[in-house]
């Protein structure tokens, strides 16, 4: 695997963060606001799954294939899976208060949204 | 002893969550009111039983028996050392207290409330008990999602809306935690706390190394609201239903820091660019968030966004504890915990009480309001003087720890920054206890108007039983004299040296001087009446006093904007100075 090839993913989890984080920074609603959280969520999975892989390797499963065959690590597979349901957890949460806030002040916009206006 | 012991308050908890999420409905009235509370009385006295038994040695439990093969570790286990178990301890004491403070206080809920408060609950015990770095993310997360869910419980738009920054900016601070967590195992290829110790002592200076440091402990600082990450939480605290702020100031937000000492102490210590970061930059957000935090709390006229302020500052003053790096320091920075906890939590029980019975939680529309319900105004004022520095119990002993590490580091400087931070966040609630039960400072002109949302609680509990739990809370705080900060002093040397054995006998340094008690005291006391009195000074004074404070609190008040874009700025901001510390050092 060349160079550029090895580093690549830790480019694109970087990207992905700044990307996520300058979108919410700059997002006017709620709902676009927890997109880019999730867009930002995705960095940790590229990361994660870039340090577990393996060139070569099988997927972490020995059935057919025996014991000592190269395999892409299987501790990083099982913190993806479980980011995932963080993720979702979240995601479903915040969407739940983004409907109850639509409901009750009829905007979305962060700016007219503020908790303590004084 | 039960060698599952230190799993079983976490398990149980779990389980007992899990059970009232099913079969809530079917219960009659006040029974979940009744489990919960057993449940939390339950790990409060195992947890306590594990942190005696851990004077000896610390217990540990392998999960499943998978421990290690060929000297590597590959089981996830906890570890009940007596740092962790104190903590533990007072997390469930903080729990039995404030459930009992919330009988029956969400009416006809199906047990939701009680199912979030032992799933909160189970996520903190497991955060400071657990020995596997991944695994404290997941009591982490656990935790944080059921505070997240806590806030906005009452579906009022303001708890909407404080609840959702405090998400979104918490939730960038897991996944900024899980990014370090990857870099480490990356480079270390380990979860073990130990083993990433044993991993980093072999790689001293390395990049990834303090990479991962950056990006873990930024996200336990979110949690822990440190200067510039601690704009949620003024938010998410004002707004919670009272009982869950008492377990969010008493102790989810201190946890955070307890999760920074853990990552240092284990895995950390062997770096000298990390430590020099700790002893530089974050002592410096220590000390901004105790600043800041006073500053912020004597602006405010919301109470309970007063008290989430004076929380900023208070466990700034434990980062500047942790920060000394000194058996001292750690010593205090764990008794400190333990007192603030338990004052704040009863702080924010008489805002409760003002809630439920006279339906207000403005400073100024409450004055003289609270003369019939007195005994929580003598709690409140009593609070009010130990968050000054009132030289009794665990909060003076911690910062007397502190004060005599900053003295023996060569930095008496931080001495006058502590006793600011008590003064200022003590001054605060001496002048709102002043105003509400004593009537004192007569308002006029623009200050008659309240600019908060008019907020009340459900007023379908006695008195005495909001009030039993305040007095348990304050009568813990106050009786042990010098055993806190003595158990304190025990307790850090294990958790500064986990795999050492060298638990030495040095005995504990003397206080740096005992006039610093009184005279942050007097300075809290006099600031109150000058502000309570503020009518009789001259106008010149008065006057001169607003003039010289404008330019330091007009813009801070502008920075808390509750924008969550903004908040998450600041977040970049905070992450940018530690990269900037780390090149520079």
């Amino acid at each position: 695997m060349t160079d550029i090839q090895a580093l690549l993913p830790w480019f694109v989890a970087a990207w992905l963060f700044g990307v996520g984080l300058y979108a919410i920074v700059t997002s006017r609603n709620f709902v676009h606001l927890i997109g880019c959280l999730s867009v930002l969520q995705s960095s940790t999975y590229v990361l994660l799954l870039g340090i577990g892989y393996r060139n070569g390797g099988i997927a972490p499963i020995f059935v057919d294939h025996p014991p000592t065959t190269p395999a892409v690590d299987p501790v990083l597979q099982a913190l993806v899976l479980t980011d995932v349901v963080v993720g979702a957890t979240v995601t479903a949460l915040l969407l739940a208060l983004v409907l109850q806030v639509h409901k009750q002040r009829g905007t979305l916009d962060p700016d007219k949204l503020r908790p303590m206006q004084r | 002893m039960i060698a599952a012991l230190p799993a079983i308050p976490v398990a149980g908890a779990l389980a007992a969550a899990a059970l009232l999420l099913v079969f809530g409905k079917l219960l009659p009235g006040r029974a979940p009111d009744v489990v919960a509370v057993l449940v939390a009385v339950a790990v409060t006295m195992i947890c306590a039983m594990m942190t005696v038994h851990a004077a000896d040695a610390p217990l540990t439990y392998w999960f499943g028996g998978w421990s290690s093969h060929g000297g590597q570790v590959i089981g996830i286990r906890f570890v009940v050392d007596q740092a962790g178990g104190a903590i533990a301890t007072l997390v469930g004491v903080l729990f039995v207290a404030t459930l009992v403070f919330a009988w029956g206080f969400f009416g006809e809920t199906h047990a939701h409330f009680h199912v979030l408060m032992l799933l909160f609950m189970a996520g903190m015990v497991g955060f400071c008990l657990t020995h596997d770095l991944f695994n404290m993310f997941v009591w982490f997360e656990l935790m944080s999602v059921a505070a997240f869910a806590l806030t906005g419980y009452h579906l009022r738009p303001s708890a909407l809306e404080g609840a959702m920054n405090f998400t979104v900016v918490n939730t960038i601070g897991s996944y900024l935690l899980l990014s370090g967590i990857a870099l480490i195992y990356a480079e270390i290829g380990a979860l073990d706390l130990s083993a990433l110790g044993a991993g980093v002592a072999r790689m001293p200076g390395n990049p990834v190394v303090g990479a991962a440091f950056v990006l873990l402990s930024s996200g336990f600082l979110i949690k822990g609201a440190q200067v510039p990450f601690h704009f949620w939480l003024s938010d998410a605290h004002a707004v919670a239903p009272s009982p869950v702020s008492v377990i969010f100031s008493g102790a989810m937000v201190a946890i955070g820091i307890f999760g920074v000492a853990r990552l240092i102490f284990t895995i950390f210590a062997p770096d000298p660019a990390v430590l020099h970061v700790v002893s530089t930059l974050l002592q410096g957000m220590g000390v901004a968030s105790t600043i800041v935090g006073a500053i912020m709390a004597l602006t405010q006229r919301h109470l309970k966004r007063m008290l989430a302020f004076s929380t900023i500052s208070h466990v700034g003053i434990m980062l500047i504890g942790l920060a000394l790096l000194s058996r001292g320091g750690v010593a205090g920075m764990l008794a400190y915990f333990a007192g603030h906890g338990l004052v704040k939590g009863a702080l924010f029980m008489v805002a409760g009480i003002l809630l439920a019975t006279q339906a207000g939680i403005d400073e100024i529309g409450l004055r003289g309001m609270g003369k019939p319900i007195w005994p929580a105004g003598v709690a409140m004022g009593l609070a009010g003087l130990l968050l000054a520095g009132l030289p009794v119990g665990a909060m003076r002993g911690g910062s007397d720890l502190i004060e005599a590490a900053a003295r023996d580091a060569g930095r008496p400087w931080l001495i006058a920054v502590l006793m600011f931070g008590a003064a200022g966040t003590g001054a605060a609630v001496l002048r709102a206890a002043g105003r509400i039960f004593l009537g004192l400072g007569p308002v006029a002109g623009e200050e008659e108007s309240a600019p908060t949302e008019a907020e009340r609680e459900n007023a379908n509990r006695p008195l005495w039983l909001m009030l039993a739990p305040t007095i348990v809370l304050l009568a813990l705080v106050l009786p042990f004299g010098g055993a806190p900060a003595g158990f304190g002093w025990q307790a850090a040397e294990r958790f500064m040296h986990p795999d050492g054995v060298d638990v030495s006998a040095v005995a504990m340094p003397a206080p740096a001087a005992a006039w610093h008690a009184w005279a942050s005291v007097a300075i809290a006391l006099g600031f109150a009446a000058v502000q309570l009195f503020r009518h009789r000074l001259p106008r010149w004074l008065t006057q001169g006093a607003g003039a010289a404070s404008q330019p330091v609190t007009a813009p801070l008040a502008v920075l808390h904007s509750g924008l969550v874009g903004d908040y998450v700025a600041w977040l970049v901001v905070g992450l940018a100075l530690f990269t900037a510390c780390f090149a520079l050092g």
